[in-house]
């Protein structure tokens, strides 16, 4: 955790501002894109420290750093981590979308639908497909999707600072959902212990990152690039946000959430 | 023929493509399902998707002008599902002709994925939006919610307003128990016959209150709901009624003040009846009596009639009217409250030495019950018992010598004509400021008698404020001896001093000024005990051999001993009762105090000279702060 916090904020602290005087758009706040590649690229061993979770059995210490709680609270304070990120995930994508896209391409996110980064992941996306998966599936399933989303917000955190007028609660969202998407994986990995009785996790995703950073070719495309991407992590955390419902309810209620 | 089938074609495309530049870039019913553009469109098109529960959803479309696609079948409806990249277009699962509907049920509905819809003529001919994509999650519009039901919570005392509660049950089409839609409601309400509609702020409860609505009015009240994180909102629900009429408010009122009106009228009556009825206990308690103003021995009257010496006589505690003296009979119970009384048979010479012999005397010789107030000599007439020892009229700033020795009391600082007194009594030099009380306290020297204890009274402990306790003398008291620095005391001048205890062999004025100058225990003249070397015989003081003396400030002392001087008189051995004080012997040039000085056996026919320290014109024993500065060589 304190790695990662560490290198977020070498990355936030390489925020490049644009050329002063180029202000025919709104877009035209972008800086070259390619220092922060390189920079992002220097970085790229740090994130791996990101995926790991945090394991409270294995050190000895877990007794002070990770205090005894209940299976239900845990679930419902995931639960709640997951609605507020979902919340934020949508207001960043609709602030984002006022400020920098005009308006004939808003409808492109949904073209792009399937260019999503987790478009890869067998994850059910109709509520029958859902409702026959099992509590495993489930849990694993927002695993993957938490993990996947946490290389691409620390990369929106970089690229948003580039943006000349970007406000400023923009970037404070996007930190902020950054943030608390790490704490939820750690409750995410605690449950499926608790849950599932499962062993110890170990990184899953860090080695093939479904993130692949190519620089975009002029500024339109990383503006629309960005785009996506913030939808595209819209949607995934809506995802999460009914799945770890729908688990909840059949914690609780077995029999009528089918 | 087939030149003709072509150039139709080509007509048709070129009818198209140029119908196309009308469409309105971004007009996908997306964006403009409330806000349909008039129809400047033309082409069969997609009118909207709507999605009720995130689980289904179904699309309408409409052939535009075509009216000969308007037949149902002449169009078909498409969509594509975005799966992958490779996704074909598959026709509609569903339709639902008499409504140009189509109808995608659960297991063609993904969500999260991009549907795209298009329509498909004969011959291929494909009427497609690019913009007419969509994901499912942001098409749904939930249902409103039913059962929509109003209670009332309060009403204002005033009646003019009240609070209603409304409440509802969530839309039965969607799945809200397994969390699978989450959604917010919007409560608006309106006055009826008015046009704006009041919303309230959104929230996820069953339940909202609507607070400040009128009596008397009518209000329409309908309810709408929209998901969580999304934009669109359902539809509004069917409207209910509220209205409250004045009557239901006005009757708990009513009641409400017959109650109040009752209540007071009882116990109206109840104070009456006890009045009435004159029951002196309940009268006490009602009415208790209050104390007038008296005081004992004396009757108002006496004054209407004019008596006023009479008055005076008993006032003064003449022993007349049996009004016991004032003072006395105020401090009767406190053993260490002394006074000077002056007393008028005493009165007989005017010479000074008579009177200090006749003090030395008292001081020295007699005893006399300790509670009992000590009489001084008083050169003034007076006309009547003197209670109050410190009156000022009794003494006269001439009467003393300066250089006599200090008659030394010790008093309550409370009282400044007992300070003024004493000054005068101790001391031919004016003091100039009256007010000020030093406190003087003469430490004993060894085993010497004391003087008449009663006379003094010696000063135990000291008050943060600057008073100062007194305690009674006693006539004998074991000496205790320690040792102290006299330097100390001088040094100080505050209460530490009076922690100290016996000082040995030393003689120690201390001076205490009740006012809480510092409290300075001053060293006074110390001269005093030289002078009492001089051959004044009224002079208490003597330097003394030095022995055992109990030095007593204020505070360490508990004992009820008397606090005296007691120094070696010509005429008797004392046994020093209490060797708490000691006379000051001089100053050195170190401000410190001597209070052993070289003992005289008799006294010097003159006074010595005094050390230039030493205070000048000053009593012995005692110093005023003001006085205090001249201490300094």
């Amino acid at each position: 955790m304190n790695s990662f916090k560490a290198c977020s904020g070498f990355i936030n602290g390489l925020s490049l501002t644009g050329r002063p005087g180029e202000s025919q758009d709104t877009m035209h706040a972008m800086m070259t894109v390619k220092h922060t590649a390189a920079w992002a690229l220097l970085l790229w061993p740090c994130l791996f420290t990101v995926s790991v979770p945090l394991d409270c059995k294995d050190e000895q210490v877990s007794i002070t750093r990770c205090p005894f709680i209940s299976q239900e609270k845990l679930l419902d304070r995931v639960i709640q981590h997951a609605e507020l990120i979902s919340r934020i995930s949508e207001e960043t994508c609709s602030l984002f979308e006022e400020m920098f896209v005009p308006f004939p391409l808003r409808l492109q996110r949904n073209q792009a639908g399937y260019t999503c980064i987790t478009k890869a992941l067998p994850i059910p996306s109709s509520k029958s497909e859902i409702q026959q998966i099992s509590d495993t599936w489930l849990l694993h399933s927002v695993l993957m999707l938490v993990q996947s989303w946490i290389e691409p917000l620390i990369y929106l955190q970089t690229t948003l600072d580039q943006y000349d007028n970007a406000p400023v609660i923009l970037l404070n969202k996007t930190k902020w959902v950054s943030e608390k998407l790490i704490s939820l994986e750690q409750g995410v990995v605690v449950l499926i212990k608790k849950l599932l009785d499962e062993g110890a996790l170990t990184a899953s995703f860090s080695e093939q990152s479904l993130f692949q950073y190519e620089p975009a070719p002029d500024l339109l495309e990383s503006v629309m690039r960005d785009y996506i991407l913030l939808s595209c992590f819209k949607k995934d955390t809506h995802k999460m946000e009914i799945f770890l419902k729908l688990l909840k309810c059949r914690q609780t209620d077995k029999y009528n959430c089918a | 023929m087939a030149i003709h089938s072509l150039s139709c074609h080509l007509l048709l495309l070129l009818l198209m493509s140029s119908l196309d530049g009308l469409i309105k870039p971004g007009s996908a019913f997306i964006h403009d399902w409330d806000q349909r553009a008039s129809s400047v469109t033309l082409e069969p098109h997609i009118t909207g998707c709507l999605s009720r529960d995130q689980e289904t959803f179904r699309c309408w479309w409409s052939p535009g002008n075509f009216q000969n696609l308007s037949s149902s079948g002449a169009l078909r409806f498409f969509y594509l599902k975005k799966e992958s990249p490779n996704s074909q277009w598959k026709e509609c699962p569903h339709y639902i002709y008499s409504n140009r509907e189509c109808f995608f049920n659960m297991t063609y509905t993904s969500v999260w994925i991009t549907y795209c819809m298009q329509l498909r003529g004969e011959n291929n001919v494909t009427f497609y939006n690019e913009n007419d994509c969509f994901s499912v999650e942001d098409i749904v519009r939930p249902d409103p919610p039913v059962n929509l039901n109003w209670t009332v919570l309060s009403i204002s005392p005033s009646g003019v307003s009240f609070d209603v509660r409304v409440k509802w049950e969530p839309p039965p089409s969607a799945d809200m128990a397994t969390g699978w839609i989450r959604v917010h409601y919007e409560l608006q309400y309106r006055e009826r016959n008015t046009t704006k509609w009041e919303a309230l702020e959104m929230q996820p409860q069953h339940q909202q209150t609507i607070f400040g609505l009128h009596i008397g009015k009518k209000y329409e009240v309908h309810i709408r709901c929209r998901m969580i994180g999304f934009k669109k909102f359902g539809e509004l629900s069917d409207s209910i009624f509220i209205e409250v009429s004045e009557v239901e408010s006005t009757e708990t009122t009513f009641s409400f003040t017959i109650v109040v009106v009752f209540g007071i009228v009882g116990i109206l009556i109840l104070v009456m009846l006890i009045i009435v009825s004159q029951q002196h206990r309940f009268m006490k308690i009602l009415l208790p009596p209050v104390p007038a103003p008296k005081i004992k021995g004396i009757n108002a009257e006496m004054l209407k009639k004019g008596k006023l010496e009479e008055l005076n006589l008993i006032l003064s505690g003449g022993g007349m009217g049996g009004l016991p003296p004032f003072a006395a009979d105020f401090y009767q119970d406190e053993p260490w409250v002394e006074f000077i009384e002056v007393d008028a048979e005493d009165t007989d010479s005017g010479e000074k030495e008579d009177h200090q012999g006749l003090d030395t005397q008292r001081l020295l010789g007699l005893p006399q019950p300790i509670n009992q107030p000590m009489n001084i000599g008083c050169a003034n007439t007076i006309s009547f018992p003197d209670d109050d020892s410190g009156r000022a009229s009794c003494y006269d700033p001439d009467l003393l010598d300066q250089d006599t020795p200090v008659l030394v009391t010790t008093l309550l600082p409370g009282q400044p004509e007992n300070g003024e007194a004493l000054l005068d009594v101790v001391g031919g030099t004016s003091t100039p400021e009256r007010s000020e009380r030093p406190l003087v306290q003469i430490q004993t020297t060894g085993p010497q008698t004391w003087v008449n204890t009663d006379f003094y009274a010696q000063v135990s402990n000291v008050m943060p404020s600057g008073g100062v306790v007194l305690s009674p003398g006693q006539q004998l008291r074991t000496q205790e001896s320690t040792s102290s620095t006299e330097q100390e005391e001088t040094q100080k001048r505050e209460k530490d001093s009076e922690g100290e205890e016996k000082k040995e062999q030393q003689f120690e004025l201390v001076v205490v000024d009740p006012e809480g100058h510092g409290n300075a225990t001053e060293s006074i003249a110390q001269q005093a005990l030289t002078t009492p070397v001089s051959p004044i015989p009224g002079e208490g003081y003597q330097t003394i051999q030095p022995q055992q003396v109990e030095t007593r400030q204020a505070a360490a002392s508990e004992d009820n001993q008397s606090p005296y001087v007691g120094p070696e008189f010509p005429m008797a051995q004392f046994s020093v009762p209490v060797s708490d004080y000691t006379i000051v012997q001089e100053v050195d040039t170190q401000h410190s105090l001597l209070l052993h000085p070289p003992p005289h056996q008799s006294p010097p026919p003159c006074l010595p000279q005094p050390p230039p320290k030493s205070l000048f014109g000053m009593p012995v024993g005692y110093i005023t702060p003001d006085l205090l500065g001249n201490l300094s060589p």
